[in-house]
């Protein structure tokens, strides 16, 4: 390896390109123009560093790679001043060092300097995979009523002594927590039932925790039906009961943030014993009774969910976003639009009524799904391309919705954001839409459109807040915290059964549900306390985690907040999920902890490793502590110049094994849970352990930042800095005025961003591009 | 048998040739000719016959059709009425459950919750349907292979899943149902073709407005509008070029708005025996079940001035003479369908082959009961027509009271499936049933 290479991996950095023909800084910068030491760094940099660096560090032929990163100044300081310029080191060392790594940071080395010098520009973007499928659900969902889950779980009851369901057998109504009833030979409750015959029918909605793919299975010796997402078609339909089949299972895909109907019709005629239990496998979960935390009992319409597989969307840039096509998703959108054509027209006899003409009311609701769609009104131009002219070409108005539908979904007006380029406020409620739910504009939104009440900047906040506190924009909030968290990457978690035999899937699955309470119960919360993720000493468990981890609770205890080692622990970092998840099958793992909280929570630029190392096997180091076995490992100089940054935060959370719980001692070893962390400023913090790492993340302005620009991404899917070079910082002040309110902050992102669109085209085309 | 006939007849031998040639083994097997697309149509009707009106008296090739199969008559010489056959499978459920879902299985139902009028309750078949089993059969090889493998319609086929209203099964406790509404059956037959169709036109005006768009936005975000139309258009192509190929005969067209009710059977029946038709033109499958109405169906026939459901009439003695001519009317209602169906099969040639679909299709007429009022699930009227199986056709057979599973054995080995048993194999003993080639 080449020795530059150590200078390269501190700063964090890569692109090959030839020596720019001004090689030089313009020495009438205003940045350098009035301060000497920024002076004297630019002169020290044009001597010793642009014939290897380029201008601006962009790089050259020999010395390729970019520089840019978030160091500290006083590290880049050091390093310049222990190797470069490569071979004479002492050549640029004390002032001069120090005057360079200055005048790099503020020049081009910075995220700051980097968005001045190229700066970001809000791109042109078609709908992410998940706003696709979030649209068409709204679509369709906003010619039915609107459900908001309440606070009552489970689902509503009906007891029927007969099998028939006949409404003057009913002799019970109540509220069901759960499926889950065993009458052996016996009935529902003596003296209103007959052991011959009785039926029950369960009735309500779904409320998903995540998208996906979820398998129900019923279980009974008797008859029964059920439907989901579809009021017509079981999803499981053992009416007829036949042979020895218990078991029926049935999968369904369903989005987060939506209520689904279900309904599950039993009945038992005959039979020796009955019983009946409705169980489901959700994503990252396992089988289990479908919890009542699921289960509400009000009624809701169906709602239209894509199936059709789509390529995930580009994650290069660190969030989701829109700025490719493919052919894989061009097909994507015909089989997608086929399928939602099928499912709206099937839909259609729910939405019209006998009482006046029908082909003009079918005529309505094909004008509103087009302009629901391309969010804003039909100009008459549209109006005949997008509807009359379908309806004009077949006699069977159905077909005609049909047909309109696939080319409303087709059309680049509904697979782009704010095509056209109008940048009104019809775009503005777009993007106010799109930031807050991940989805198209309801119908309240774009009357506030029509009316330029968007226009006012306290109207506009007003809307904000209005989808803020929609059920699906809590899921939204819920779903960013998921991926800042990056939740979705720690999957099947498993462990050594030789070590911790007791730690089963469904503890893993707890763990999960543990750690999201904590996350909806902040956001449920209207402080919504951002400091709060890191500093609660509660932990939500149930019997199974009580009993893992030695907590007093019975065995059969349903999820409740309890104090967990409050003097030991605080917040997401020294959660059992995390620190489960962040480790190996026997052994914790501090990188993968540092990694997270330099990345995800301090949002520091961790890039990959330069090399590929297999981590040294605990077996092969018997004597060591993990701290001591990472610490050599990891002491290269092409590996120690980021895991000095990343180790030294993962190693304060060693107090926690490989399944999260507390120790004072490893093998031979006494914990050291000491570490350290260099900020942005220069300033270096010393902490021990969970709790005093916690405390000083939650009241870092890193971890502000990182928060704010994260969201932001996540929200818009532009680039931050291309709403101004201050805005992370602007964001941050926002949040710590608001005290660390997540939905304060979230409002005025979404606000905010919603007044600025992408820049049409203002020059002609050159004759290249009319090609 | 017509293939045959044509075969010899290109060989310049004729009729007093036969035979002769019959004998000579290398002729004798019909595999060792069968590059025919044989197939097979099974047709349901409900709640027994009228014995007296159905069954001619005589046996052998004279025989005078009864007043039910008259509307068959032009087709007598390429008729085989069956009587003698009988379903022999016990166990649980009624008579209208077994009839039902032991007439293409030949096995029993399965202990269930399914209770009839009768006997104890019970659930689904417990083994394959020898449609589906032909079905497999045809699926499994390359040169028999269909899109769809088998069609299943029906006509008024109640909206409830249960041991009355299913028939074919493609496993134990695995019914299928009948589709019974012509535009969904129109959709899983021509959907992908109409798709297409209406596709191109889409995309077409997609192309425009993707060009519009594109003039506004900026240089750099144009290009991802630019690879959007590229991909927009070459499906364009794939959809012209694919339209062409796959689908060699007409769509048919479809009356819109038929509703589902009990006025419109008629209606409804003719659409999807025309859609029957249609899909065979086209290959999409070479088996067929077409149900009307289901085991206990209740269709009310005004228009042939009945007003009384046709189960309910079922009921009545034989002396109830008023009674029984409704139902006899009833049955010659059904015989009618069929006979629709036997001639327009008649009237299409066969795509690419000679002679006509009826000359390479057997179409077998069933029914869950031999008489209603006496629920005997012995002497089923079943009679065949077509020259799908190299049977010897336009007779009338008298057997001895012989379970149907032989006759089932005998469809499947019309096709070259040598099954030794189907169904509950007590019933197979004496093997595929003789004396119908």
């Amino acid at each position: 390896m080449r020795p530059i290479a150590g200078f390269l991996s501190l700063l964090l950095l890569s692109a090959t390109e030839s020596v720019r023909a001004d090689g030089s800084a313009d020495p009438a910068d205003p940045i350098t123009a009035q301060n000497p030491v920024l002076e004297r760094g630019r002169a020290v940099y044009e001597l010793r560093c642009v014939s290897c660096h380029g201008a601006n560090g962009s790089g050259t032929a020999d010395v390729p790679a970019p520089i840019f990163g978030d160091r500290p100044t006083s590290d880049l300081a050091d390093l310049v001043a222990r190797t470069m310029p490569e071979g004479s080191p002492d050549d640029c060392i004390g002032d001069d060092a120090r005057a360079v790594a200055e005048w790099m940071q503020q020049q081009f080395y910075s995220p700051e300097a980097q968005a001045r010098l190229n700066p970001p520009r809000i791109e042109l973007s078609r709908l992410t995979v998940s706003q696709y499928r979030n649209a068409i659900a709204d679509l369709g969902a906003g010619f039915r009523w609107k459900v908001e889950p309440g606070t009552a779980r489970g689902l509503k009851a009906d007891y029927f002594a007969g099998r028939h369901f006949q409404a003057d057998k009913r002799q019970l109504e109540r509220l069901d927590p759960v499926i889950n009833f065993d009458y052996r030979d016996g009935i529902p409750e003596e003296g209103k039932f007959e052991k011959e015959e009785f039926s029950i029918r369960w009735k309500g909605s779904l409320i998903p925790r995540h998208t996906g793919w979820y398998e129900f299975t019923l279980h009974t010796e008797n008859a029964a039906r059920l439907k989901v997402n579809d009021n017509v078609t079981p999803l499981i339909d053992a009416w007829v009961r036949s042979g020895s089949d218990r078991n029926f299972t049935g999968s369904r895909f369903l989005l987060e943030g939506r209520v689904y109907p279900i309904e599950l019709e039993w009945f038992k005629f005959k039979e020796p014993t009955s019983s009946v239990s409705l169980y489901w496998k959700a994503p990252y979960g396992v089988k289990e009774l479908i919890p009542s935390a699921n289960l509400i009992p009000e009624n809701s319409p169906p709602i239209i969910v894509v199936e059709t597989p789509f390529p995930p969307d580009d994650r290069s840039s660190g969030y989701e976003r829109g700025t490719n096509v493919s052919r894989d998703w061009d097909e994507a959108t015909t089989y997608a639009a086929i399928e939602t054509a099928d499912r709206f027209v099937a839909g259609l006899p729910r939405l019209i009524d006998d009482k006046s003409d029908r082909d003009q009311q079918l005529r309505t609701i094909a004008v509103q799904f087009v302009e629901r769609a391309f969010r804003r009104p039909l100009s008459d131009d549209l109006r005949q391309t997008y509807v009359e002219s379908l309806f004009a070409a077949t006699e069977n108005p159905e077909e005609a919705i049909r047909r309109i539908v696939l080319l409303t979904l087709k059309s680049p007006r509904f697979l782009y954001r704010e095509p056209t380029g109008d940048d009104d406020l019809y775009d503005r409620a777009s993007r106010l839409s799109f930031a807050l739910l991940n989805s198209i504009p309801d119908q309240a939104l774009l009357d506030a459109a029509k009316s330029s009440a968007l226009a006012d900047d306290m109207l506009l906040r007003e809307q904000a807040w209005r989808l803020m506190n929609d059920y699906r924009g809590r899921a939204r909030l819920l779903e960013f915290l998921r991926s800042w968290m990056n939740l979705d990457r720690l999957q099947d978690i498993e462990k050594s059964s030789e070590v911790f035999p007791d730690f089963t899937p469904q503890l893993a699955a707890d763990l999960r549900t543990s750690l999201e309470m904590l996350l909806e119960q902040v956001v449920d919360t209207d402080s919504a306390d951002f400091q709060q993720l890191l500093l609660t000493d509660t932990v939500f468990m149930n019997g199974r985690m009580a009993t893992f981890y030695g907590v007093d609770l019975p065995a059969d205890a349903a999820f409740q907040e309890v104090k967990f080692e409050p003097h030991r622990r605080s917040g997401i970092i020294s959660h059992p999920f995390l620190l489960s998840g962040l480790a190996y099958m026997q052994s914790s793992s501090p990188i993968h902890r540092g990694v997270f909280m330099s990345r995800g929570i301090l949002g520091r630029g961790v890039k990959p490793p330069p090399l590929a190392v297999a981590p040294t096997a605990p077996e092969l180091a018997p004597d060591l502590t993990t701290r001591e076995r990472v610490t050599i490992q990891t002491s290269p100089e092409a590996c120690a110049n980021c895991h000095g940054l990343i180790n030294s935060l993962g190693f304060a959370l060693e107090n926690f094994d490989a399944v999260g719980r507390f120790r004072e001692k490893e093998k031979a070893g006494t914990i050291d849970p000491t570490g350290q962390y260099l900020q942005r400023n220069g300033e270096l913090v010393r902490f021990t352990g969970a709790k005093e790492l916690a405390a000083f993340m939650a009241r870092s302005e890193e971890t502000h930042r990182a928060f704010a620009r994260q969201l932001f991404h996540h929200m818009v899917q532009q680039p931050v800095l291309a709403y101004g070079p201050d805005s992370i910082a602007e964001l941050s002040a926002f949040f710590r005025d608001h005290q660390y309110n997540i939905k304060e902050l979230a409002v005025e992102i979404a606000c905010r961003s919603s007044i600025l669109g992408w820049a049409p085209d203002t020059e002609p085309l050159t004759n290249t591009e009319q090609k | 048998m017509n293939n045959r006939r044509h075969f010899l007849r290109s060989l310049g031998l004729g009729a007093a040739a036969l035979p002769f040639i019959s004998n000579l083994s290398a002729f004798a097997s019909p595999a060792a000719l069968s590059t025919r697309k044989q197939r097979l149509v099974v047709m349901f009707s409900p709640n027994g016959t009228v014995p007296w009106d159905f069954w001619p008296d005589e046996e052998g090739a004279t025989f005078t059709l009864k007043r039910i199969l008259e509307p068959l008559r032009d087709f007598q010489s390429q008729m085989l009425v069956m009587h003698g056959v009988c379903d022999k499978v016990r166990g649980d459920g009624d008579n209208h459950m077994r009839g039902m879902g032991c007439l293409l299985t030949g096995v029993e139902l399965f202990p269930g919750n399914i209770q009839g009028g009768s006997d104890t309750p019970a659930g689904w078949a417990s083994g394959i349907s020898i449609d589906q089993e032909i079905a497999n059969f045809l699926q499994s090889k390359a040169e028999t292979r269909t899109r769809f493998g088998s069609l299943e319609f029906g006509v008024m086929v109640p909206d409830r899943a249960d041991t009355w209203t299913r028939m074919s099964y493609s496993g134990a406790n695995q019914p299928i149902a009948p589709m019974d509404d012509p535009y969904q059956m129109f959709r899983k037959l021509y959907g992908q073709v109409k798709d297409r169709e209406v596709l191109t036109c889409v995309l077409d005006n997609v192309q425009d407005d993707l060009k519009r768009i594109s003039k506004i936005v900026s240089a750099a975000d144009r290009h991802l509008l630019d690879e959007h139309a590229t991909f927009v258009r070459s499906m364009e192509e794939q959809l012209r070029t694919s339209q062409t190929r796959d689908i060699a005969h007409a769509v048919p067209e479809l009356e819109p708005g038929v509703k589902e009710e009990n006025d419109n059977i008629p209606q409804i029946t003719r659409m999807q025996l025309d859609l029957l038709v249609n899909s065979f033109v086209n290959d999409f499958s070479r088996v067929a079940t077409f149900q009307i109405t289901n085991s206990v169906g209740q269709p009310k026939m005004h228009w042939l001035g009945i007003d009384e459901g046709h189960h309910e009439l079922s009921h009545e003695p034989d002396e109830n003479k008023e009674a029984h001519e409704k139902l006899t009317k009833i049955n010659t209602w059904y015989a009618e369908q069929l006979a629709y169906l036997v001639r327009r099969l008649s009237e299409t040639p066969e795509p690419g082959g000679d002679g006509s679909l009826l000359d390479n299709t057997l179409l077998v007429w069933g029914n869950e009961l031999g008489q209603g009022n006496s629920h005997t699930l012995n002497n089923i009227p079943f009679v065949m027509v077509g020259g799908g199986m190299d049977f010897s056709m336009g007779r009338s057979l008298k057997y001895p009271g012989v379970p149907h599973n032989r006759l089932l054995i005998a469809l499947a080995h019309g096709f070259g499936h040598h099954i030794e048993s189907f169904g509950n194999p007590a019933y197979c003993k004496d093997g595929v049933l003789t004396g119908l080639t």
